[in-house]
Parts: C-alpha cells; sequence; structure tokens
C-alpha cells in the first residue's frame, strides 16, 4: 500500500470537511429565504385585514377594532376549557387505546373481536355524529350527560380507536428478542410487559400520541355545538353571531387555537429530541 | 474430563422430544452436564443445537421428555400453576447469551445487567448495583456502564450481556451462537471472555460455528445433526478422529473455511 501524503498544512481542511460545510451553508441559506418568506407573508395578512385605503381602486377589509378589544378576553377565556377538555379526552383515549391494541394483539378470539369491533365503529362513524349521540341520543335511554362530559367521553372514544392503530405498532416494534430476554431472566408476564415491552412501546407512540393531542385540542372545538361547554369556539361564535361580527370573532378564534398549536409543536419536539437520547 | 461425567450432573436432559407442528426436531435427546464442566454443542444449521439449548430454560417449550437443572426437575408438555413455577425456577439457575445480544435499549448498560435482581429476585438496588458492577468489571464493560446499548460495538454488547446473566448468579451459561452475529475483528473479545468464564469454573453449554473455542475450552462436544446427537467426545479425540463422517465433513467444511 502507498502510504498516504502527508498534509503540507495542518490548519488546512480535508475534501469532506468543504463538502460538508458548503452543505451546511446551503441549508442556512434555505431556512434564511423560508424564514423571510414567513415574515412575508405574514405582513401580507396583516396588512390584508388592516382596512387601509390604499388609493388602488380597492379597500382592504377593515375589522371592528373597537369589537375585538371588547371581546378579546371574553373569547381568549375559552382557552383554559379548551385545554381542559383534551386532557380529560387524551387521558380517557390513552387508556381506551392501550386496551384496544392489546386486544388487537391477544389470541383470545372475544378480546381481539371486541378491539377490531370498536375500532371499526368509531373509525365508521363522523367525532360530530358520536358527540351528539352522548348529548343528545343518551337522554332518550334515560341518561343525561352534561356538555362537557358527552364531549370528553366522544372525543376520548374517537381519539382511542385511531390511537390503537399506533400503540399497536408500538408494541409490535419490540421485537421477540427483548421478550426472550426478559422471560430468561425469569420475568413473568407482567413484569415483561411493565418493564421491558410498555416503555419501549410509549417511546415509539409518544411522537404520534403529540401529533393527536395537538389534533384533538382543535377537533375540541366541535364540543361546541352541544352549546353548553364554553370553550373558545363557543364563545367566538356567540359574540359572533350577536354583534354580526362574525369574521372578526372567527380571526380571533383561529388566531388562539394557532398560537396553542404553534406552542404545543415546540413543546412536543422538545420531549422527542428528550426522547431520542439512549435509543434509535 | 471423562465421557460420561463422574460427579452428580447439574444438567439432565432425557427423552427430550420437540415438534415444530409436525417437524420433529429434537428425537429423544439425553445429554448430561456434569458440575464446571463446558459443553460445546456443534452442528450445522437446522441440526437443533439451538432448540435443544432453548428447550433447557423453555424458551421452547418441549414436546415430551425430562429437563432436570440443579435438582430442579421439569416435565416437558405440561401445563398449569405448578408448572410454570419449576420453569421460573429453572430460569433462576440458567444464565442465557443470545445471538443477537437482545440488550434492553431503553436502559443504561448498569440498568440492564441489574434488572433481573432488582425486579425478578427483588434485591436491594444498591447491592444489585455491587454485584452489577462487579460484573462489568469482569467483563472488562466498567468503563461504559452509564452508556446506551446502542453507542456500544457488537462485541461490547455481548460482553455486557454476559454480564446481564452473570448477575442472576445462574449455576449454568447457556450460549446460544454468542459470536455469530459479529463482526469477525470482534468475536476474539467476547471468546475471550467466555474462556475466562469457564477458567472460573462456572458450568456452560455453548452453542457454537468456533471450531477453535470448542477444541481449546471444550470439556466435552456435542455433535448434533438432524435432530440427534451423533457423537460426544473429548475435542482432542473429536478433532483427530470423528467416529461419524458427518462429524468429519463439519470438521472438514471449519478446517477449509478457516474456522
Amino acid at each position: 500500500m502507498k502510504p498516504l501524503p502527508s498534509n503540507p498544512d495542518p490548519q488546512a481542511k480535508s475534501q469532506a470537511e468543504l463538502l460538508y460545510e458548503a452543505q451546511q451553508r446551503k441549508v442556512r441559506q434555505f431556512r434564511t429565504n423560508v424564514a423571510f418568506s414567513w415574515i412575508f407573508l405574514i405582513l401580507f395578512l396583516g396588512v390584508l385585514f388592516s382596512g387601509d385605503n390604499l388609493n388602488l381602486g380597492f379597500s382592504l377589509i377593515r375589522l371592528d377594532t373597537e369589537f375585538i378589544s371588547e371581546n378579546i378576553a371574553f373569547i381568549g377565556s375559552g382557552i383554559g376549557v379548551t385545554i381542559y377538555i383534551s386532557l380529560l379526552s387524551i387521558a380517557l383515549a390513552i387508556i381506551l387505546a392501550l386496551l384496544a391494541a392489546l386486544g388487537r394483539l391477544s389470541t383470545f378470539p372475544p378480546f381481539y373481536a371486541l378491539s377490531t369491533f370498536y375500532v371499526s365503529l368509531i373509525r365508521g362513524t363522523p367525532l360530530y355524529l358520536q358527540i351528539f349521540f352522548f348529548f343528545l341520543a343518551l337522554p332518550q335511554l334515560g341518561i343525561v350527560l352534561p356538555g362537557l362530559w358527552a364531549g370528553v367521553l366522544a372525543l376520548g372514544l374517537n381519539y382511542g380507536a385511531y390511537m390503537s392503530e399506533t400503540f399497536r405498532a408500538g408494541l409490535s416494534s419490540v421485537g421477540k428478542g427483548q421478550r426472550e430476554a426478559a422471560f430468561a431472566l425469569g420475568m413473568t408476564q407482567g413484569q415483561m410487559m411493565r418493564r421491558i415491552v410498555l416503555p419501549q412501546a410509549l417511546r415509539f407512540a409518544i411522537p404520534p400520541m403529540g401529533n393527536d393531542f395537538i389534533a384533538m385540542t382543535k377537533d375540541s372545538a366541535l364540543v361546541a355545538a352541544t352549546g353548553f361547554v364554553h370553550e373558545l369556539m363557543w364563545r367566538a361564535t356567540r359574540v359572533g353571531r350577536s354583534n354580526l361580527r362574525n369574521m372578526e370573532a372567527l380571526i380571533m378564534a383561529a388566531f388562539f387555537y394557532w398560537i396553542m398549536t404553534l406552542i404545543l409543536t415546540a413543546i412536543q419536539s422538545r420531549i422527542e429530541s428528550r426522547l431520542s437520547r439512549g435509543d434509535r | 474430563m471423562p465421557d460420561a461425567p463422574s460427579s452428580t450432573p447439574i444438567v439432565k436432559v432425557a427423552n427430550l422430544d420437540k415438534y415444530f407442528g409436525r417437524l420433529h426436531v429434537l428425537k429423544s435427546l439425553d445429554l448430561e452436564v456434569a458440575p464446571r464442566e463446558v459443553v460445546c454443542i456443534i452442528g450445522r444449521s437446522g441440526s437443533g443445537k439451538s432448540t435443544l439449548l432453548r428447550c433447557i430454560n423453555f424458551l421452547e417449550e418441549p414436546s415430551a421428555g425430562i429437563i432436570e437443572v440443579d435438582s430442579v426437575r421439569v416435565e416437558g408438555g405440561e401445563k398449569g400453576k405448578r408448572h410454570r413455577q419449576l420453569i421460573h425456577d429453572v430460569r433462576l439457575k440458567t444464565g442465557m447469551v443470545f445471538q443477537e445480544f437482545n440488550l434492553f435499549p431503553h436502559m443504561s448498560v448498569l440498568d440492564n445487567v441489574i434488572e433481573g435482581p432488582v425486579t425478578v429476585k427483588g434485591m436491594d438496588r444498591l447491592k444489585a448495583v455491587e454485584l452489577g458492577e462487579m460484573n462489568l468489571d469482569r467483563v472488562g464493560m466498567f468503563f461504559k456502564k452509564d452508556e446506551y446499548p446502542n453507542r456500544l460495538s457488537g462485541g461490547q454488547k455481548q460482553r455486557v450481556a454476559i454480564a446481564r446473566a452473570l448477575t442472576m448468579e445462574p449455576k449454568v451459561m447457556l450460549f446460544d451462537e454468542p459470536t455469530s452475529a459479529l463482526d469477525p475483528e470482534l468475536i476474539g473479545e467476547v471468546l475471550n471472555v467466555m474462556k475466562k468464564l469457564a477458567q472460573e469454573g462456572m458450568t456452560m453449554l455453548v452453542v457454537t460455528h468456533e471450531m477453535g473455542f470448542a477444541r481449546e475450552v471444550a470439556d466435552r462436544v456435542v455433535v448434533m445433526a438432524e435432530g440427534e446427537i451423533i457423537e460426544i467426545a473429548n475435542p482432542t479425540d473429536l478433532f483427530a478422529q470423528p467416529r461419524d463422517p458427518r462429524t468429519q465433513a463439519l470438521i472438514d467444511r471449519y478446517r477449509t473455511g478457516g474456522g
């Protein structure tokens, strides 16, 4: 083998380093351009709704600023209820999803059937219908649920059915070797699940669960339809309709949902980067 | 070590049968292993050698026959609570090392090693850590105790897996092709750890393709073919004058393969 050519200047960068740097420069440039475009789009939206007359032969959309400042606190105070509903529903959904996933992996026919039946029924009907079923149809049987609980039940059942797929994938992602290693150490079925399989399955399922939670904060707006849950959407439609200022009211609600989503997404990506420590 | 171990065997396999559906993979096997003995099991793939090993700690349930480890006697093919309890007792007396390591990826190296004692035996955590660190030191992996398994090389992973099994303080160690998933340059470090264990007097059953290891470390070599033990001999005799032509073929294959 020929000896490698000696490097005359130890400070000089290798070909690979130069290539890597060039690539990094390109990536940074792209990100900067995207950021600028975002700022432009936000400014455009701002100008569009500013109501300024630009003497171009048409005037921009004018929002009722007085209405906005009078009602922003009223609408904004619905955020708490929205988050409250979402947290209760996601908790219920996680429990149902886990049970459904275990049922789906069960070799006992009734469990398997119950799981697939539940998922099929829920996925085969609209969420909007499910909310109304709990709120309007159950009273016919003498079961009267407050709007909030009807909403939480419907959202929990609905998301549980969808999330069960995520959990099933998470449970199947834990290889047979992991179970065998646990058994070889003398673990019982329960210890193996609790200590080895579930922690790995949950880690796998947490990123999609975060997405589901963020989606749920927005689907919780459907609960407003019951008319008895004073969350963001209910408050927006209420003041919007009574003052004929639906555009302002809905823009405010949209703004709050959007900010909530941005914050939750940021939290989620932090959790994800912490979870990725250690494996995969 | 003589062909038939003189002291009371610590592992006894009698009339072991295993079927996978209609496939008869183990045909009425008998095997006894003496305390402190190292037995290597060789054979072509599909000969049933891994299945034999996995039947000893019931990762495969034997279809029929008797497995006895350190006076715990289990009949294959039974069911029920008592049977499960006996299997549990056997598993506490055996440590297993897998071809694919099977370390727990969500735990640090040290947590992998102390998981068994803490969860299964209910051992005090501090005591388990002490024991675990001692065993990590034994396999030369103490310096990586806070790492996660995916940061380790294959050889390092397997050494940690050996430490994990040792920390359960088993009477018998079962090795299922421990070096088959390793890059050639990493095989040596694992074999050295196993050699050291053998020298310390551990009873070992090793399914392997490493003829060099079998020749150097084994007290007896078991040769399997088509679900049967076709030959048991000490390595010197076996490699010098195999009785069965299939053993001869096996040895020749590794010789020409440079193994």
